[in-house]
């Protein structure tokens, strides 16, 4: 059987606007943080896993030679993972192999992102290949509007719903981000004013989208023998699954994803969770924009495909509701890309361990992590617990 | 590490310059792996890959570009960026897991789509201090080169018997990229591009894409009957800038020495039977080897001309030819490992080893003057 | 647009250019800010008290921030060097230039810089000059930009 596997420390930075900083520094505040939250003594890490978005972003290349120290990766065991919006998540996966192949006891993973430094949606263009699809990209928004409009004639979704199932989304998320001290937008929003924000691509307002955000991540994996040791309770893996897909975006649905729905069975058959709309107690998925969010309530089996605009609107998902989806404010509120899916994980990892604060979801004690990538070609899924 | 894990399959793009579309390169160098194991796509368990967005033929996001011609659709994958060989040991982790029983590990490196090595390697500077000197990696290796000789016994002529011996090699080398039989002093002739590094000392630029196929013990029984074992692996990352480091006290150290504890080797000179080295800069093979243990320190050119690194040598380095006749700057780590595999299993053809080949080093590094390093040991023979 | 190569075979010539806004932080902007007033500034470490250039927000080693801020002699000895003979992209100049790592007095780590300031065409002189150990000092241009080149190069004494 596979080596447990749990994780004992989070850190995150104050996300948004960093220019008063440099990049090196900024990881640093991650490091540091995760350190300070874990007792843990640097010298003990065995090695060091780093990932960002590609070299265009900062324009710095194989950025961790860059921030090599920052990442206190000198003199270290080194690999650094990437794979797009789901570089997060896939950093939390080569976290957790190297424990549980019984290759290291503990393992530091940062990921991180200065978003503002470039010009993210010139480097999203530039994931198109240039003979054929990079002529039409439009950054992600534009990629991504062209989901909740299929999903919406596919399932002869009634528009207006949809609309105000995305701006409660949109509503909800900002509210919860007010209470997350590491979220970057902190101020809430009507449901009017989200509705008549103005358009970026149809049917995509301003309000539906996240924020420009620079911050880092940083998370501590372990062994049982080193997580049973440690001051504070440890959340453990229970299970994981990711999925990719064809490069090319005409080549297969990507609203009905067998790229996320097979991401998700492999992770709930791993975890035992056969029902996952009433054993899990909290997720945080990946929602840069707030109509995809509904898509993946969907390909997860929260609720039946085309059910998720009314689950929405009845409250299923609100902090309140049955499982309440990204009380942090989620991406819609804070996106440094390359850190944003293992923030995602950082925040499983305190609401399964109760250490979220005053955005604590009250008796957690299993979670749901998500990581997206490319126009949803990845998709990568973690299960957190609070028991072994 | 829990369990074994054995490489089953290799396969390997030659080097020289393609005008193939570069995922049919991909698609047909795993086709090869999975039809010499005689499984299918969908029997392999995962998909770990090695690229980087930066030679990456201006497609960022190299991952996404290649996922499905790699053989990873709708399975769970993931790639690495910087060296091949971190890749290497991620498939490792995976299986030794429990997970997976098979991984296929893919570098993809298209060369001769990218820009200049060195061009590229510019963009691993720090936007405001060393970026603006123009430092690439042949500037640090050049600076590397002068402490070399400065503080050490070797000369530059020894230096240059690094590619007289490396380009001979690889004349026996289908795979390879450049190859031709050349003497010292046309390498000390040519030009001196970054005194004291020559042009001729310097690798070329070079598309590689390479395919590994790994499997459990068992998995590993059933699909070979020449399984090579993962036995150890280390690597080490040195601090940002040029300044705050002794370029001859690399971090090559810190990982040879994880890799030996793990493989139970205590005389690397002993009990390796061939190395394949990382050695974009000549002198860095010799450099490489004292770091490596082979050799005391300063010693680097001696060893080389007592033949002991030659094909008929006691401790071959590099019979591929190495980084010098082959140099797809991403996947370079993992074709040197190739390389050990093919020793290994006796499949090495004209330039096979005459000797006993059970225990192979491969070495990997990227980064100014080896900011990174890593190191894996693999051993043939069945399991006891 | 769809091209041939030198091969006579078809491609596409494609470029990518991004632009970008990148934060200095208070530690490269005072430091840039020193440098315009002809002054070379590290900080040293509280931990191991090393001084390191340029000046740092951290320590690499030890990890804690940075403490005073210590201004070293705009002059060194050469503690390595590079002679580049061929143009490449990213060079700062036309070649040939020298670049180096030179050990600054006051400093515990080295200074990647340029050499320059004689005759770098002449094989024989550069060769009679550049020797590990060799004085030099900074050349200061007239006007400061606040970056790395409002020195010029460093010349030997």
């Amino acid at each position: 059987m596979t080596r447990p596997v749990a994780i004992v420390g989070v850190g995150q930075t104050k996300p948004g606007d960093r220019s008063e900083v440099t990049y090196p520094d900024l990881v640093r505040e991650a490091v540091q943080a995760v350190f300070h939250d874990s007792g843990i003594d640097p010298d003990d890490i065995e090695s060091v896993i780093f990932g960002s978005m590609p070299s265009m972003m900062e324009g710095v290349a194989m950025n961790h030679f860059y921030l090599a120290d920052a990442l206190r990766g000198v003199g270290k065991t080194f690999m650094r993972t990437e794979t797009c919006g789901t570089t997060g998540i896939s950093l939390a996966f080569s976290g957790y192999y190297s424990v549980a192949s019984g290759f290291a006891d503990l393992v530091l993973v940062v990921a991180s992102e200065k978003v503002n430094e470039g010009d993210a949606q010139a480097t999203m263009s530039t994931v198109a290949e240039p003979f054929y699809q990079r002529p039409f990209a439009a950054g992600a928004p534009g990629m991504y509007a062209m989901l909740p409009n299929e999903w919406m004639w596919k399932h002869d979704i009634e528009e207006d719903a949809c609309r105000d199932a995305a701006a409660t989304l949109s509503v909800d998320h900002h509210r919860d981000a007010v209470r997350n001290p590491c979220a970057h937008i902190r101020r809430e929003f009507t449901l009017e004013e989200v509705k008549s924000a103005p358009v970026v691509v149809y049917p995509i307002r301003l309000l539906d989208v996240c924020p420009t955000s620079d911050g880092a991540c940083a998370v501590i994996f372990a062994s049982e023998r080193i997580a049973k040791k440690m001051r504070q309770k440890p959340a453990w893996i229970k299970g994981i699954g990711f999925r990719g897909d064809e490069y090319v975006v005409g080549d297969s649905d990507r609203v009905e994803s067998h790229c996320a729905t097979d991401a998700a069975r492999e992770a709930y058959e791993m975890a035992g969770i056969t029902r996952p709309l009433e054993e899990l107690d909290v997720a945080e998925l990946y929602n840069p924009f707030t109509f995809v969010e509904m898509l993946h309530m969907e390909s997860f089996g929260f609720c039946e495909p085309g059910t998720a605009t009314a689950r929405v609107l009845n409250g299923t998902f609100s902090r309140e509701g049955t499982l309440p989806c990204g009380p942090s404010g989620g991406v819609l509120c804070t996106n440094p890309i390359g850190a944003t899916a293992l923030i995602r994980v950082a925040e499983i990892v305190l609401q399964v361990t109760g250490r979220a604060g005053d955005h604590q979801v009250p008796g957690v004690k299993l979670g749901l992590a998500h990581g997206l990538g490319g126009v949803n070609q990845f998709n990568g899924v973690m299960i957190l617990g609070s028991e072994l | 590490m829990r369990g074994r894990v054995a490489i089953v399959e290799v396969a390997q793009s030659p080097g020289g310059e393609s005008d193939e579309y570069y995922l049919d390169q991909v698609y047909r160098v795993c086709r090869e792996v999975l039809d010499k194991a005689g499984i299918s796509k969908d029997d392999v368990g995962t998909v770990v890959s090695a690229a980087s967005d930066m030679f990456h033929g201006g497609v960022s996001c190299a991952n996404a570009y290649f996922w499905d011609s790699g053989g990873a659709f709708l399975k769970n994958g993931s790639r690495n960026d910087g060296e091949s060989l971190t890749s290497f040991l991620y498939a490792v982790m995976r299986i030794a897991s429990g997970h997976y029983d098979t991984a296929l590990v893919l570098g993809v490196c298209k060369g001769s789509e990218n820009p200049s090595t060195d061009l590229c390697t510019h963009f691993f500077t720090d936007p405001f201090y060393q970026r603006h000197i123009g430092l690439n990696e042949t500037f640090a290796a050049a600076l590397q080169m002068r402490q070399y000789l400065d503080r050490s016994h070797v000369t530059e002529e020894q230096c240059a018997r690094v590619v007289v011996k490396n380009l001979a090699n690889a004349l026996r080398n289908p795979y390879a990229h450049v190859k031709k039989r050349v003497s010292v002093d046309e390498v000390m002739d040519s030009p001196r591009i970054m005194d004291p590094l020559k042009q001729m000392e310097c690798a070329p630029k070079s598309e590689g894409i390479v395919a590994l196929l790994l499997a459990s013990e068992d998995k590993a029984r059933e699909l070979t009957d020449k399984p090579v074992w993962f036995k150890g692996w280390g690597s080490s990352l040195d601090t940002a800038y040029l300044g705050d480091r002794d370029l001859l006290d690399c971090q090559l150290k810190a990982a040879a020495a994880r890799a030996y504890q793990m493989a139970g080797i205590r005389d690397p000179r002993e009990q390796i039977d061939v190395a394949e080295i990382s050695e974009p800069y000549a002198f860095q093979e010799l450099l490489w080897c004292e770091q490596l243990g082979f050799c005391p320190p300063g010693e680097g050119g001696t060893l080389i001309e007592s033949g002991a690194t030659g094909v008929d040598g006691d401790i071959p380095v590099n019979p591929s030819g190495g980084v010098l006749a082959m140099n797809p700057y991403v996947s370079r780590g993992l074709y040197r490992l190739c390389e050990v595999v093919l020793q290994i299993t006796g499949q090495a053809g004209e330039r096979q080893l005459e000797r006993e080949v059970r225990t192979g080093l491969a070495h990997g590094t990227q980064g100014f003057a080896g900011q990174f390093h890593a190191v894996a040991i693999v051993e043939g023979g069945q399991a006891k | 647009m769809l091209t041939v190569n030198k091969r006579g075979h078809p491609i596409l010539e494609a470029e990518a250019s991004i632009p970008y806004e990148l934060a200095y932080g208070p530690t490269w902007h005072r430091f840039f800010e020193e440098l315009k007033q002809e002054k070379i500034f590290g900080t040293r470490c509280p931990k191991c008290e090393r001084v390191l250039v340029p000046a740092r927000t951290f320590c690499p080693r030890c990890f804690v921030d940075m403490g005073q801020w210590v201004q070293v002699s705009n002059a060194g000895t050469v503690a390595n060097w590079a002679i580049c003979n061929l143009a490449f992209f990213g060079a700062p100049f036309k070649p040939p230039f020298i670049t180096s790592l030179i050990k600054l007095d006051g400093a515990d780590n080295t200074f990647f810089h340029l050499v320059g300031g004689f005759d770098l065409e002449d094989v024989n002189l550069v060769g009679r000059i550049m020797k590990r150990g060799v004085r030099v000092e900074a050349v200061w241009e007239r006007t400061k930009k606040g970056c790395i080149f409002d020195i010029k190069y460093f010349e030997p004494l």
